[in-house]
């Protein structure tokens, strides 16, 4: 559970995660152009399959968020870009930009689309996961596979390309289930889950 | 009363013998050590006009008689357990969410239109609650279920505490509640925040509260 004391501040959270709050509180849901972008951004997330539908929490007081019972971990951004599933979001300070970023084939093999949430600026981003999220590091000449369906998200100067490990007997379905892998090259952490979502190619 | 010790979130052991029974939710032990007796009871400890009150009201859970010498462990459903002592002091809480309490505590059924007369029927009906809801009182501990763990949130005058009726698990004290709307015409067309609805406690008090929005 996330506490969040606001002193007349905006905080953006999942529509619905509000479990109870002391003072002032208002709940907006946010437009048809919620996020940023403006209607461009708007169409560009409804084609993405990133349409996270996030409410504005205005006032003075406490506000206490949970969703499902995940677990939450805080992300301090200080300039610098995460990237993160649109299911994986709980809240985000008022102050951060959200966008879409293209992610290729791995949105197809995680079943969350072909996009992803970027988030960017300077504040804190709450995001949750099934089971605790832990953070992996990744440097330079030691890239980080992980398993699309635990990936949550990742921060830093990464690319990530897509590791194919199919061969006949996937097609007999006789795999063994990590058939997908997301690899990450570069600079910066990926934070996974200890649970695999449904859903997507990696099903097979 | 000494006793429930919880092995870890969602287990919980409690020792039982004479003058040290339990009542618990039906189906929900795990496991025991001794000589331990497990009898269905339709009245849960207060008398057939209760049971029948029970029946009526909705808020019947079945409940088990735990008797005899030995422990007993309980668990339900993987979800958190959270135990609350009670010093003669009064706890509101779902029926369903009762998992085992000393046999030594009164329960009751108490009708949630009182507080609030009209709004009281309308937040039943509005949260799923039903219109009634269990009460526990006297001394002992009782074990309640929650969906993520909870949070206790203290109420004080002039300080009300504002819940999502989903997430709201139990209270005590001195406390009045009542549903707040705050459904504007986006709600209507479909664009609203996910919360048209809060449950507003005030007085002076503890509210449980639990880190989802499911019931069970």
């Amino acid at each position: 559970m996330l506490a969040v004391d606001l002193a007349g501040e905006t905080v953006r959270a999942l529509n619905g995660s509000m479990v109870a709050y002391e003072g002032q509180m208002n709940f907006k849901r946010q437009g048809m152009t919620g996020g940023d972008g403006g209607l461009m951004g708007a169409v560009r997330r409804r084609v993405a399959g990133e349409n996270v539908t996030l409410m504005e929490v205005t006032g003075q007081g406490t506000v206490y968020l949970a969703s499902e019972a995940t677990e939450i971990t805080l992300v301090h951004l200080q300039g610098d870009t995460l990237l993160v599933e649109s299911s994986n979001l709980l809240a985000l300070d008022g102050q951060l930009r959200t966008g879409v970023q293209f992610s290729g084939l791995r949105g197809m093999s995680t079943g969350q689309g072909l996009a992803t949430t970027k988030v960017e600026g300077h504040g804190t981003v709450a995001i949750v996961s099934d089971g605790p999220a832990i953070a992996l590091e990744v440097t330079q000449g030691q890239p980080l596979c992980v398993d699309p369906q635990a990936f949550v998200a990742s921060r830093g100067q990464l690319q990530q390309d897509f590791v194919t490990d199919a061969n006949w007997r996937t097609m007999l379905g006789q795999g063994s289930g990590e058939t997908f892998q997301l690899r990450f090259n570069g600079h910066g952490l990926v934070y996974i889950q200890p649970a695999e979502r449904s859903g997507g190619l990696a099903e097979v | 009363m000494p006793g429930f010790s919880a092995i870890n979130k969602k287990m919980i052991q409690v020792p039982v013998g004479p003058g040290n029974e339990l009542y618990s939710k039906r189906g929900s032990m795990l496991a025991y050590v001794g000589q331990v007796h497990f009898a269905p009871t339709a009245t849960a400890g207060h008398g057939m006009g209760g049971a029948i009150g029970r029946a009526m009201a909705g808020e019947h859970s079945p409940m088990m008689h735990v008797t005899g010498q030995g422990s007993a462990m309980f668990g339900h459903g993987g979800l958190h357990i959270e135990v609350i002592d009670l010093q003669g002091d009064t706890l509101y809480v779902e029926a369903d969410r009762l998992l085992v309490h000393d046999a030594a505590l009164q329960t009751g059924t108490m009708f949630m239109g009182e507080q609030g007369g009209l709004s009281g029927v309308i937040r039943g009906q509005m949260t799923g609650q039903g219109l009634f809801t269990t009460t526990v009182t006297g001394h002992g501990s009782v074990a309640v279920l929650s969906h993520g763990g909870v949070i206790e949130l203290p109420i004080q005058p002039g300080r009300s505490v504002f819940v999502d009726p989903q997430a709201y698990v139990a209270h005590r004290g001195q406390v009045t509640n009542k549903l707040k709307m705050s459904a504007g015409l986006r709600d209507m067309i479909g664009r609203g925040s996910g919360e048209a609805f809060q449950l507003e406690l005030s007085g002076h008090g503890i509210v449980y509260v639990q880190a989802s929005e499911r019931k069970i």
